[in-house]
Protein backbone atom coordinates (compact mmCIF):
# COMPACT_ATOMS: atom_id res chain seq x y z
CA UNK A 1 0.00 0.00 0.00
CA UNK A 2 2.46 2.42 0.90
CA UNK A 3 5.14 1.24 -1.88
CA UNK A 4 2.00 2.25 -4.17
CA UNK A 5 1.34 5.37 -3.02
CA UNK A 6 5.43 6.25 -3.67
CA UNK A 7 5.19 5.16 -7.22
CA UNK A 8 1.56 6.57 -7.70
CA UNK A 9 2.97 10.07 -6.28
CA UNK A 10 5.84 10.47 -8.22
CA UNK A 11 4.72 9.31 -11.57
CA UNK A 12 1.94 11.79 -10.71
CA UNK A 13 4.55 14.51 -10.77
CA UNK A 14 6.23 12.97 -13.77
CA UNK A 15 3.74 13.25 -16.07
CA UNK A 16 2.78 16.35 -15.11
CA UNK A 17 6.32 17.79 -15.28
CA UNK A 18 6.33 16.38 -19.01
CA UNK A 19 3.27 17.84 -19.88
CA UNK A 20 4.69 21.12 -18.88
CA UNK A 21 7.75 20.88 -20.35
CA UNK A 22 5.83 19.84 -23.71
CA UNK A 23 3.51 22.89 -23.42
CA UNK A 24 6.84 25.57 -22.66
CA UNK A 25 8.02 24.36 -25.75
CA UNK A 26 5.00 24.15 -27.51
CA UNK A 27 4.44 27.95 -26.55
CA UNK A 28 7.91 28.95 -27.49
CA UNK A 29 7.97 27.09 -31.19
CA UNK A 30 3.70 28.86 -31.37
CA UNK A 31 5.71 32.26 -30.17
CA UNK A 32 8.51 32.19 -32.26
CA UNK A 33 8.65 35.33 -35.25
CA UNK A 34 7.97 33.92 -39.14
CA UNK A 35 5.62 31.10 -39.99
CA UNK A 36 7.00 27.96 -38.89
CA UNK A 37 5.82 25.93 -42.12
CA UNK A 38 8.37 28.14 -44.14
CA UNK A 39 11.01 27.36 -41.61
CA UNK A 40 10.60 23.42 -41.12
CA UNK A 41 10.54 23.28 -45.16
CA UNK A 42 13.81 25.41 -45.10
CA UNK A 43 15.42 22.86 -42.60
CA UNK A 44 14.06 19.80 -44.64
CA UNK A 45 14.85 21.45 -47.99
CA UNK A 46 17.74 24.31 -47.72
CA UNK A 47 17.09 27.95 -47.94
CA UNK A 48 17.86 28.40 -51.67
CA UNK A 49 15.72 24.81 -52.99
CA UNK A 50 12.87 26.16 -50.96
CA UNK A 51 9.40 27.55 -52.34
CA UNK A 52 6.09 28.40 -51.45
CA UNK A 53 4.48 25.24 -52.85
CA UNK A 54 6.86 22.98 -50.30
CA UNK A 55 5.80 25.54 -47.39
CA UNK A 56 2.08 25.07 -47.95
CA UNK A 57 2.37 21.89 -48.68
CA UNK A 58 3.94 21.20 -45.34
CA UNK A 59 1.70 23.57 -43.80
CA UNK A 60 -1.25 21.13 -44.67
CA UNK A 61 1.19 17.68 -43.89
CA UNK A 62 1.65 18.87 -40.25
CA UNK A 63 -1.66 20.34 -39.84
CA UNK A 64 -0.29 23.83 -39.13
CA UNK A 65 -3.62 25.07 -40.67
CA UNK A 66 -5.13 24.21 -38.13
CA UNK A 67 -6.59 25.84 -34.84
CA UNK A 68 -3.86 26.23 -31.80
CA UNK A 69 -5.44 23.74 -29.69
CA UNK A 70 -6.34 21.50 -32.15
CA UNK A 71 -2.29 21.31 -32.91
CA UNK A 72 -1.66 21.35 -29.46
CA UNK A 73 -4.09 18.22 -28.99
CA UNK A 74 -2.08 16.48 -31.35
CA UNK A 75 1.35 17.48 -30.29
CA UNK A 76 0.48 16.33 -27.09
CA UNK A 77 -0.87 12.68 -28.70
CA UNK A 78 2.05 12.48 -30.62
CA UNK A 79 4.21 12.74 -27.68
CA UNK A 80 2.15 10.26 -25.88
CA UNK A 81 2.95 7.88 -28.77
CA UNK A 82 6.88 8.28 -28.08
CA UNK A 83 7.31 10.28 -31.47
CA UNK A 84 9.71 13.52 -30.85
CA UNK A 85 10.27 14.00 -34.57
CA UNK A 86 13.13 14.82 -35.96
CA UNK A 87 16.26 17.39 -34.89
CA UNK A 88 15.86 20.52 -36.66
CA UNK A 89 19.78 20.86 -37.08
CA UNK A 90 21.12 17.24 -38.26
CA UNK A 91 17.90 15.67 -39.52
CA UNK A 92 18.21 12.65 -37.40
CA UNK A 93 14.98 11.06 -35.93
CA UNK A 94 15.58 12.50 -32.64
CA UNK A 95 15.42 8.93 -30.70
CA UNK A 96 18.31 7.61 -32.10
CA UNK A 97 20.41 10.45 -31.25
CA UNK A 98 18.64 10.48 -27.67
CA UNK A 99 20.21 6.86 -27.20
CA UNK A 100 23.71 8.11 -27.78
CA UNK A 101 23.58 10.83 -25.38
CA UNK A 102 21.96 9.51 -22.96
CA UNK A 103 24.93 6.63 -22.64
CA UNK A 104 27.37 8.54 -22.31
CA UNK A 105 25.49 10.51 -19.45
CA UNK A 106 24.56 7.37 -17.95
CA UNK A 107 28.78 6.20 -17.64
CA UNK A 108 29.85 9.66 -16.97
CA UNK A 109 27.55 9.82 -13.72
CA UNK A 110 27.31 6.74 -12.76
CA UNK A 111 31.40 6.75 -12.32
CA UNK A 112 31.14 10.39 -10.48
CA UNK A 113 28.75 9.30 -8.71
CA UNK A 114 30.81 5.79 -7.24
CA UNK A 115 33.94 7.88 -7.09
CA UNK A 116 32.39 11.00 -4.92
CA UNK A 117 31.69 8.07 -2.33
CA UNK A 118 34.72 6.92 -2.51
CA UNK A 119 36.30 9.82 -1.81
CA UNK A 120 33.37 10.97 0.86
CA UNK A 121 32.32 7.57 2.87
CA UNK A 122 35.89 7.42 4.29
CA UNK A 123 36.55 10.68 5.45
CA UNK A 124 32.88 11.56 6.32
CA UNK A 125 32.91 8.10 8.62
CA UNK A 126 36.85 9.42 10.06
CA UNK A 127 35.23 13.13 10.67
CA UNK A 128 32.13 11.89 12.18
CA UNK A 129 34.25 8.87 14.66
CA UNK A 130 36.81 12.03 15.74
CA UNK A 131 34.59 14.97 15.57
CA UNK A 132 36.90 17.86 16.27
CA UNK A 133 39.68 16.06 15.15
CA UNK A 134 42.10 17.40 12.71
CA UNK A 135 40.47 14.85 9.57
CA UNK A 136 36.80 16.72 10.47
CA UNK A 137 38.49 20.31 10.41
CA UNK A 138 40.05 20.12 7.04
CA UNK A 139 37.32 18.25 5.79
CA UNK A 140 34.86 20.77 6.85
CA UNK A 141 36.89 23.72 5.46
CA UNK A 142 37.06 22.02 2.08
CA UNK A 143 33.63 21.45 1.45
CA UNK A 144 33.03 24.60 2.54
CA UNK A 145 34.74 25.72 -0.30
CA UNK A 146 34.60 23.42 -2.86
CA UNK A 147 30.46 24.08 -2.57
CA UNK A 148 31.59 27.74 -2.98
CA UNK A 149 32.55 26.71 -6.25
CA UNK A 150 30.94 26.72 -9.12
CA UNK A 151 31.40 23.15 -10.78
CA UNK A 152 33.10 24.27 -14.46
CA UNK A 153 35.60 25.88 -12.14
CA UNK A 154 36.76 23.18 -10.01
CA UNK A 155 36.59 21.43 -13.79
CA UNK A 156 38.85 24.13 -14.75
CA UNK A 157 41.39 23.92 -11.88
CA UNK A 158 41.74 20.08 -12.57
CA UNK A 159 42.22 21.04 -16.25
CA UNK A 160 44.87 23.37 -15.98
CA UNK A 161 46.71 20.99 -13.06
CA UNK A 162 46.47 17.72 -14.99
CA UNK A 163 46.11 18.30 -18.16
CA UNK A 164 47.91 21.75 -19.13
CA UNK A 165 50.68 21.42 -16.50
CA UNK A 166 50.78 17.87 -15.84
CA UNK A 167 49.93 16.55 -19.24
CA UNK A 168 48.88 13.50 -17.80
CA UNK A 169 45.24 13.39 -19.00
CA UNK A 170 43.48 15.02 -22.18
CA UNK A 171 41.52 18.23 -21.39
CA UNK A 172 38.88 17.56 -23.17
CA UNK A 173 36.76 15.51 -25.80
CA UNK A 174 35.85 11.78 -26.21
CA UNK A 175 37.07 8.63 -26.93
CA UNK A 176 39.08 7.07 -24.57
CA UNK A 177 38.41 6.31 -20.74
CA UNK A 178 40.92 8.96 -19.75
CA UNK A 179 38.88 11.65 -21.36
CA UNK A 180 36.44 10.30 -18.34
CA UNK A 181 38.58 10.65 -15.72
CA UNK A 182 38.62 14.63 -15.15
CA UNK A 183 34.63 15.14 -15.76
CA UNK A 184 33.96 12.10 -13.41
CA UNK A 185 36.84 13.72 -10.68
CA UNK A 186 35.19 17.44 -11.34
CA UNK A 187 31.29 15.82 -10.41
CA UNK A 188 32.78 13.26 -7.76
CA UNK A 189 34.55 16.33 -5.90
CA UNK A 190 31.00 18.67 -6.32
CA UNK A 191 29.38 15.89 -5.15
CA UNK A 192 31.74 14.77 -2.08
CA UNK A 193 31.28 18.35 -0.88
CA UNK A 194 27.77 17.62 0.08
CA UNK A 195 27.99 14.15 0.77
CA UNK A 196 30.75 14.60 3.93
CA UNK A 197 29.00 16.86 6.00
CA UNK A 198 25.59 14.84 5.93
CA UNK A 199 27.45 11.66 6.73
CA UNK A 200 29.54 13.35 9.27
CA UNK A 201 26.60 14.34 11.28
CA UNK A 202 24.47 11.04 10.84
CA UNK A 203 27.77 9.46 12.14
CA UNK A 204 28.06 12.38 14.96
CA UNK A 205 24.09 11.68 15.81
CA UNK A 206 23.86 8.12 16.16
CA UNK A 207 26.99 7.70 17.77
CA UNK A 208 25.62 9.98 21.19
CA UNK A 209 22.38 8.20 20.53
CA UNK A 210 20.80 6.11 23.55
CA UNK A 211 21.02 3.05 22.05
CA UNK A 212 24.37 2.95 21.26
CA UNK A 213 25.71 3.83 25.05
CA UNK A 214 23.03 0.83 25.83
CA UNK A 215 25.05 -1.32 23.51
CA UNK A 216 28.18 -0.39 24.65
CA UNK A 217 26.80 -0.42 28.71
CA UNK A 218 25.21 -4.40 27.69
CA UNK A 219 29.23 -5.03 26.84
CA UNK A 220 29.84 -4.53 22.92
CA UNK A 221 32.97 -2.98 22.02
CA UNK A 222 32.65 0.58 20.71
CA UNK A 223 33.09 -0.56 16.38
CA UNK A 224 31.26 -3.38 17.12
CA UNK A 225 28.11 -1.63 18.76
CA UNK A 226 28.60 1.27 15.92
CA UNK A 227 28.99 -1.57 13.44
CA UNK A 228 25.39 -3.97 14.64
CA UNK A 229 23.07 -1.01 15.71
CA UNK A 230 24.71 2.58 13.75
CA UNK A 231 25.05 1.82 9.98
CA UNK A 232 21.57 1.57 9.27
CA UNK A 233 20.47 4.36 11.48
CA UNK A 234 23.29 6.50 9.73
CA UNK A 235 22.28 5.51 6.43
CA UNK A 236 19.05 7.02 6.57
CA UNK A 237 19.92 10.58 6.49
CA UNK A 238 22.90 9.69 3.97
CA UNK A 239 20.27 8.17 1.29
CA UNK A 240 17.63 10.54 2.03
CA UNK A 241 20.45 13.18 0.79
CA UNK A 242 20.94 11.38 -2.02
CA UNK A 243 18.00 13.06 -3.70
CA UNK A 244 19.49 16.49 -2.95
CA UNK A 245 23.16 15.25 -4.18
CA UNK A 246 21.05 14.37 -7.80
CA UNK A 247 19.79 18.03 -8.50
CA UNK A 248 23.07 18.93 -7.98
CA UNK A 249 24.35 15.78 -10.21
CA UNK A 250 22.32 17.30 -13.10
CA UNK A 251 23.17 20.86 -12.77
CA UNK A 252 26.78 19.49 -12.71
CA UNK A 253 25.92 17.17 -15.85
CA UNK A 254 24.65 20.36 -18.31
CA UNK A 255 27.94 22.78 -17.45
CA UNK A 256 30.65 19.72 -16.91
CA UNK A 257 29.54 18.11 -20.21
CA UNK A 258 29.67 21.44 -22.17
CA UNK A 259 32.80 22.10 -20.08
CA UNK A 260 35.19 18.87 -21.41
CA UNK A 261 33.16 18.48 -24.54
CA UNK A 262 31.10 14.87 -23.13
CA UNK A 263 28.45 14.21 -25.55
CA UNK A 264 26.33 13.76 -22.71
CA UNK A 265 22.57 14.71 -22.26
CA UNK A 266 23.54 18.05 -20.29
CA UNK A 267 25.99 19.14 -23.45
CA UNK A 268 22.99 17.98 -26.34
CA UNK A 269 20.07 20.21 -24.50
CA UNK A 270 22.79 23.53 -24.15
CA UNK A 271 23.87 22.93 -28.06
CA UNK A 272 19.98 22.81 -28.99
CA UNK A 273 18.97 25.39 -26.68
CA UNK A 274 21.91 27.46 -28.52
CA UNK A 275 20.49 27.03 -32.02
CA UNK A 276 16.89 26.65 -30.98
CA UNK A 277 16.16 23.09 -31.69
CA UNK A 278 12.81 22.26 -30.39
CA UNK A 279 12.37 19.05 -31.11
CA UNK A 280 15.98 18.01 -29.25
CA UNK A 281 15.29 20.69 -26.16
CA UNK A 282 11.93 18.32 -25.62
CA UNK A 283 13.62 15.26 -25.64
CA UNK A 284 16.56 16.62 -23.89
CA UNK A 285 14.58 18.05 -20.87
CA UNK A 286 12.22 15.10 -20.79
CA UNK A 287 15.35 12.53 -21.00
CA UNK A 288 16.95 14.49 -17.57
CA UNK A 289 13.44 15.23 -15.90
CA UNK A 290 12.48 11.29 -16.19
CA UNK A 291 16.29 10.70 -15.00
CA UNK A 292 15.77 12.72 -12.20
CA UNK A 293 11.88 11.64 -11.54
CA UNK A 294 13.58 7.80 -11.28
CA UNK A 295 16.23 8.57 -8.66
CA UNK A 296 14.00 10.37 -6.87
CA UNK A 297 11.42 7.05 -6.74
CA UNK A 298 14.41 4.88 -5.91
CA UNK A 299 15.35 7.03 -3.19
CA UNK A 300 12.25 7.63 -1.42
CA UNK A 301 11.71 3.31 -1.80
CA UNK A 302 15.02 3.18 -0.10
CA UNK A 303 14.01 5.21 2.59
CA UNK A 304 10.96 3.42 3.12
CA UNK A 305 13.18 0.04 2.75
CA UNK A 306 15.47 1.05 5.77
CA UNK A 307 13.07 2.90 8.36
CA UNK A 308 10.31 0.88 9.46
CA UNK A 309 9.24 3.74 11.33
CA UNK A 310 8.75 5.85 7.91
CA UNK A 311 6.74 3.29 6.62
CA UNK A 312 4.60 3.33 10.07
CA UNK A 313 4.14 6.94 9.88
CA UNK A 314 2.79 7.40 5.95
CA UNK A 315 0.21 4.59 7.11
CA UNK A 316 -0.77 6.02 10.17
CA UNK A 317 -1.31 9.45 8.11
CA UNK A 318 -2.45 7.70 4.99
CA UNK A 319 -1.00 9.61 2.71
CA UNK A 320 2.63 9.26 0.39
CA UNK A 321 5.70 9.51 1.59
CA UNK A 322 7.96 11.97 -0.01
CA UNK A 323 11.39 12.47 1.21
CA UNK A 324 11.73 16.26 0.36
CA UNK B 1 29.42 40.67 9.51
CA UNK B 2 27.48 43.81 9.61
CA UNK B 3 30.58 45.39 7.98
CA UNK B 4 31.09 42.72 5.24
CA UNK B 5 27.19 43.76 4.60
CA UNK B 6 27.87 47.06 3.90
CA UNK B 7 30.85 46.50 1.73
CA UNK B 8 29.43 44.43 -0.23
CA UNK B 9 26.15 46.68 -1.01
CA UNK B 10 28.28 49.17 -1.57
CA UNK B 11 30.10 46.66 -3.94
CA UNK B 12 26.95 46.01 -5.76
CA UNK B 13 25.82 49.61 -6.08
CA UNK B 14 28.80 51.40 -6.90
CA UNK B 15 31.06 48.53 -8.48
CA UNK B 16 30.48 50.13 -11.89
CA UNK B 17 31.31 53.65 -10.41
CA UNK B 18 34.23 52.53 -8.93
CA UNK B 19 35.63 50.95 -11.74
CA UNK B 20 38.79 53.05 -13.32
CA UNK B 21 37.44 52.77 -17.18
CA UNK B 22 34.01 51.87 -19.15
CA UNK B 23 33.95 48.01 -18.95
CA UNK B 24 32.72 47.47 -22.45
CA UNK B 25 35.87 49.64 -24.26
CA UNK B 26 37.95 47.43 -26.25
CA UNK B 27 41.37 48.64 -26.92
CA UNK B 28 42.52 46.05 -29.65
CA UNK B 29 46.23 47.46 -29.21
CA UNK B 30 46.69 46.41 -25.57
CA UNK B 31 44.98 42.25 -25.56
CA UNK B 32 46.10 40.35 -22.84
CA UNK B 33 48.40 42.77 -20.86
CA UNK B 34 49.97 41.77 -17.72
CA UNK B 35 49.24 43.60 -14.69
CA UNK B 36 50.65 47.11 -14.78
CA UNK B 37 50.24 50.26 -12.65
CA UNK B 38 47.59 51.52 -14.99
CA UNK B 39 45.13 48.08 -15.38
CA UNK B 40 45.64 46.02 -11.76
CA UNK B 41 44.41 42.86 -13.08
CA UNK B 42 45.50 43.51 -16.48
CA UNK B 43 43.25 43.46 -19.82
CA UNK B 44 41.41 40.70 -21.78
CA UNK B 45 41.67 39.20 -25.19
CA UNK B 46 40.14 42.63 -26.14
CA UNK B 47 41.81 44.55 -24.68
CA UNK B 48 39.26 45.68 -21.82
CA UNK B 49 40.23 46.71 -18.32
CA UNK B 50 39.79 43.29 -16.64
CA UNK B 51 39.25 44.79 -12.89
CA UNK B 52 36.57 47.31 -14.36
CA UNK B 53 34.63 44.13 -15.88
CA UNK B 54 35.10 42.57 -12.24
CA UNK B 55 33.25 45.90 -10.45
CA UNK B 56 30.77 46.04 -12.91
CA UNK B 57 29.97 42.64 -12.97
CA UNK B 58 28.89 42.96 -8.92
CA UNK B 59 25.37 44.41 -9.89
CA UNK B 60 24.96 42.08 -12.27
CA UNK B 61 26.04 38.42 -10.40
CA UNK B 62 25.11 39.75 -6.70
CA UNK B 63 22.66 42.10 -7.39
CA UNK B 64 20.39 39.88 -10.03
CA UNK B 65 21.16 36.77 -7.38
CA UNK B 66 19.73 39.02 -4.67
CA UNK B 67 17.36 40.01 -6.88
CA UNK B 68 16.10 36.71 -7.55
CA UNK B 69 15.88 35.56 -3.71
CA UNK B 70 13.95 38.49 -2.83
CA UNK B 71 11.54 38.07 -5.00
CA UNK B 72 11.40 34.28 -4.52
CA UNK B 73 11.31 34.98 -0.63
CA UNK B 74 8.55 37.74 -0.87
CA UNK B 75 6.42 35.53 -3.33
CA UNK B 76 7.08 31.92 -1.80
CA UNK B 77 6.22 33.68 1.99
CA UNK B 78 2.80 35.03 0.62
CA UNK B 79 1.76 31.90 -0.98
CA UNK B 80 2.91 30.06 2.28
CA UNK B 81 0.85 32.30 4.44
CA UNK B 82 -2.37 31.86 2.27
CA UNK B 83 -1.42 27.80 2.39
CA UNK B 84 -1.46 28.05 6.17
CA UNK B 85 -4.08 30.05 6.86
CA UNK B 86 -6.40 29.38 3.84
CA UNK B 87 -9.19 26.80 3.14
CA UNK B 88 -7.69 22.89 2.80
CA UNK B 89 -8.38 23.53 -1.30
CA UNK B 90 -6.53 26.82 -1.44
CA UNK B 91 -3.62 25.22 0.27
CA UNK B 92 -3.65 22.06 -1.38
CA UNK B 93 -3.40 23.64 -4.37
CA UNK B 94 -0.50 25.63 -3.64
CA UNK B 95 2.05 22.95 -1.71
CA UNK B 96 1.02 20.77 -5.03
CA UNK B 97 2.34 23.52 -7.15
CA UNK B 98 5.38 23.83 -5.26
CA UNK B 99 6.10 19.78 -5.42
CA UNK B 100 4.97 20.10 -9.38
CA UNK B 101 8.02 23.00 -9.52
CA UNK B 102 10.49 20.95 -7.24
CA UNK B 103 9.96 17.83 -9.54
CA UNK B 104 12.39 19.58 -12.07
CA UNK B 105 15.83 18.92 -11.41
CA UNK B 106 17.80 21.83 -10.11
CA UNK B 107 18.45 24.15 -13.05
CA UNK B 108 16.62 22.76 -15.89
CA UNK B 109 13.48 25.08 -15.89
CA UNK B 110 15.34 28.64 -15.41
CA UNK B 111 17.88 27.18 -17.75
CA UNK B 112 14.97 26.32 -20.65
CA UNK B 113 13.57 29.72 -20.07
CA UNK B 114 16.65 31.99 -20.47
CA UNK B 115 17.07 30.04 -23.48
CA UNK B 116 13.75 30.28 -24.72
CA UNK B 117 13.85 34.16 -23.50
CA UNK B 118 16.61 34.96 -24.32
CA UNK B 119 18.67 35.32 -21.38
CA UNK B 120 18.81 39.34 -20.52
CA UNK B 121 17.93 39.98 -17.19
CA UNK B 122 14.20 39.85 -16.85
CA UNK B 123 14.19 35.80 -18.06
CA UNK B 124 16.92 34.98 -15.16
CA UNK B 125 15.15 36.97 -12.74
CA UNK B 126 11.60 35.11 -13.90
CA UNK B 127 13.65 31.86 -14.20
CA UNK B 128 15.40 31.82 -11.12
CA UNK B 129 12.44 33.63 -9.09
CA UNK B 130 10.46 30.10 -10.03
CA UNK B 131 12.75 27.83 -9.56
CA UNK B 132 13.40 29.15 -5.88
CA UNK B 133 10.29 30.46 -4.62
CA UNK B 134 8.74 26.84 -3.48
CA UNK B 135 11.36 25.68 -0.55
CA UNK B 136 10.46 29.59 1.06
CA UNK B 137 7.15 28.41 0.55
CA UNK B 138 7.26 25.06 2.06
CA UNK B 139 8.96 26.91 5.07
CA UNK B 140 6.67 29.72 5.30
CA UNK B 141 4.18 26.88 5.72
CA UNK B 142 5.46 24.93 8.19
CA UNK B 143 7.00 27.77 10.45
CA UNK B 144 3.38 29.65 10.23
CA UNK B 145 1.48 26.61 10.92
CA UNK B 146 3.51 26.19 14.36
CA UNK B 147 3.42 29.97 15.50
CA UNK B 148 -0.56 29.69 14.08
CA UNK B 149 -1.06 27.16 17.18
CA UNK B 150 0.31 29.34 19.83
CA UNK B 151 -1.50 31.01 22.65
CA UNK B 152 -0.72 34.56 22.05
CA UNK B 153 -2.69 34.08 18.57
CA UNK B 154 -4.93 32.45 20.38
CA UNK B 155 -5.43 35.46 22.18
CA UNK B 156 -5.08 37.87 19.43
CA UNK B 157 -7.95 36.08 17.78
CA UNK B 158 -10.29 36.01 20.66
CA UNK B 159 -9.69 39.86 21.50
CA UNK B 160 -11.25 40.23 17.80
CA UNK B 161 -8.24 41.51 16.15
CA UNK B 162 -8.37 40.30 12.33
CA UNK B 163 -6.18 37.68 10.28
CA UNK B 164 -4.33 40.27 8.63
CA UNK B 165 -3.23 41.50 11.74
CA UNK B 166 -2.53 38.88 13.19
CA UNK B 167 -0.54 37.56 10.43
CA UNK B 168 1.86 40.71 9.93
CA UNK B 169 2.26 40.77 13.45
CA UNK B 170 2.48 37.74 15.35
CA UNK B 171 3.71 35.38 12.12
CA UNK B 172 5.46 37.10 9.89
CA UNK B 173 8.15 37.97 12.12
CA UNK B 174 8.75 34.46 13.41
CA UNK B 175 8.61 33.54 9.55
CA UNK B 176 11.03 35.80 8.12
CA UNK B 177 13.65 34.56 11.24
CA UNK B 178 13.42 31.43 9.96
CA UNK B 179 14.07 32.20 6.04
CA UNK B 180 16.89 34.57 6.94
CA UNK B 181 19.49 31.96 7.01
CA UNK B 182 18.07 29.72 4.21
CA UNK B 183 17.78 32.88 2.19
CA UNK B 184 21.54 33.86 2.99
CA UNK B 185 22.39 30.79 1.64
CA UNK B 186 20.20 30.94 -1.07
CA UNK B 187 21.65 34.08 -2.87
CA UNK B 188 24.72 32.04 -3.04
CA UNK B 189 23.69 29.17 -4.82
CA UNK B 190 22.12 31.66 -6.78
CA UNK B 191 25.15 33.74 -7.43
CA UNK B 192 26.50 29.92 -8.96
CA UNK B 193 23.73 29.41 -10.88
CA UNK B 194 23.18 32.91 -12.68
CA UNK B 195 27.35 31.96 -13.47
CA UNK B 196 26.62 28.72 -14.66
CA UNK B 197 24.33 29.85 -17.25
CA UNK B 198 26.44 32.95 -17.68
CA UNK B 199 29.17 30.35 -18.78
CA UNK B 200 26.75 28.29 -20.84
CA UNK B 201 26.53 31.06 -22.89
CA UNK B 202 22.65 31.29 -22.24
CA UNK B 203 22.69 33.75 -19.32
CA UNK B 204 23.74 37.18 -19.33
CA UNK B 205 25.05 37.58 -23.11
CA UNK B 206 28.21 38.79 -23.92
CA UNK B 207 30.00 41.50 -23.77
CA UNK B 208 27.71 41.92 -20.47
CA UNK B 209 30.69 42.02 -17.74
CA UNK B 210 28.70 38.76 -15.78
CA UNK B 211 31.29 37.01 -13.81
CA UNK B 212 30.64 33.26 -15.27
CA UNK B 213 30.22 35.01 -18.50
CA UNK B 214 33.61 36.45 -18.08
CA UNK B 215 34.91 32.60 -17.57
CA UNK B 216 33.47 31.54 -20.56
CA UNK B 217 35.46 34.50 -22.84
CA UNK B 218 38.41 34.25 -21.28
CA UNK B 219 38.46 29.60 -21.30
CA UNK B 220 40.44 29.94 -24.25
CA UNK B 221 42.99 32.15 -23.35
CA UNK B 222 43.52 30.76 -19.88
CA UNK B 223 47.19 29.57 -20.68
CA UNK B 224 48.29 33.15 -21.71
CA UNK B 225 46.14 34.86 -19.30
CA UNK B 226 46.48 33.52 -15.48
CA UNK B 227 45.37 36.66 -13.93
CA UNK B 228 42.74 37.77 -15.76
CA UNK B 229 40.94 34.17 -15.39
CA UNK B 230 41.60 34.43 -11.70
CA UNK B 231 39.95 37.65 -11.19
CA UNK B 232 36.44 37.17 -11.97
CA UNK B 233 36.71 33.33 -10.50
CA UNK B 234 37.94 34.65 -7.15
CA UNK B 235 35.21 37.17 -7.07
CA UNK B 236 32.60 34.05 -7.27
CA UNK B 237 34.26 32.11 -4.48
CA UNK B 238 34.69 35.30 -2.55
CA UNK B 239 30.83 36.20 -2.81
CA UNK B 240 29.35 32.49 -2.28
CA UNK B 241 32.00 31.61 0.94
CA UNK B 242 31.31 34.65 2.16
CA UNK B 243 27.52 34.19 1.93
CA UNK B 244 27.87 30.31 2.74
CA UNK B 245 29.56 30.94 6.02
CA UNK B 246 27.11 34.04 6.80
CA UNK B 247 23.97 31.72 6.31
CA UNK B 248 25.83 28.63 8.69
CA UNK B 249 26.44 31.20 11.30
CA UNK B 250 23.14 32.49 11.12
CA UNK B 251 21.75 29.17 11.23
CA UNK B 252 23.70 28.17 13.99
CA UNK B 253 23.03 31.13 16.41
CA UNK B 254 19.48 30.33 15.63
CA UNK B 255 19.56 26.89 16.33
CA UNK B 256 21.14 27.69 19.85
CA UNK B 257 18.59 29.97 21.24
CA UNK B 258 15.62 27.38 19.94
Amino acid sequence: MVWLQLVATRLTQAVAMALVLATLCFGFVQALPGDLATRIAAARVGEDRLTPEIATRIRAQAGLDQPVLVQYGGWLADLARGELGRSLVTGEPVVAEFRYHAGHTLVLGLLGWALSYLIALPIGLWAGLRPGGWVDRISDAAAVLLASLPPFLTGIALISLFALTLTWLPPAGFGTWAHRVLPALTLALGLAAFAVPVIRTAVVEVRGAFYITYAQIKGLGETTAFRHHGLRNAAIPIVTYAALQMTFVIDGFVVIETLFNHPGLGAWLVKALLARDVPVILAASLAIGFLFSLVSLITDALCLALDPRARAASVRLGRGWSAR
Amino acid sequence: MNRAVILALVLVVGGPWLAPYDPMEQNLLAVLLAPTWDHWLGTDHLGRDVLSRVLAGAPRSLGLALGCVGTAVALGCTLGLMAATGGRWLGALIMRGADLVLAFPGLLLALLLAGFLGGGVGPMLFGLTLTLWPQYARMTQAVARRALAEPPVEAARLAGFTTLAILSSLVLPVVLRALLPLATLGVGQAILSISALGFLGLGLRPPEPEWGAMINDLLPVLTEAPVQMAAPCLAILTAVLGLTLAGRTLLARQQHSL
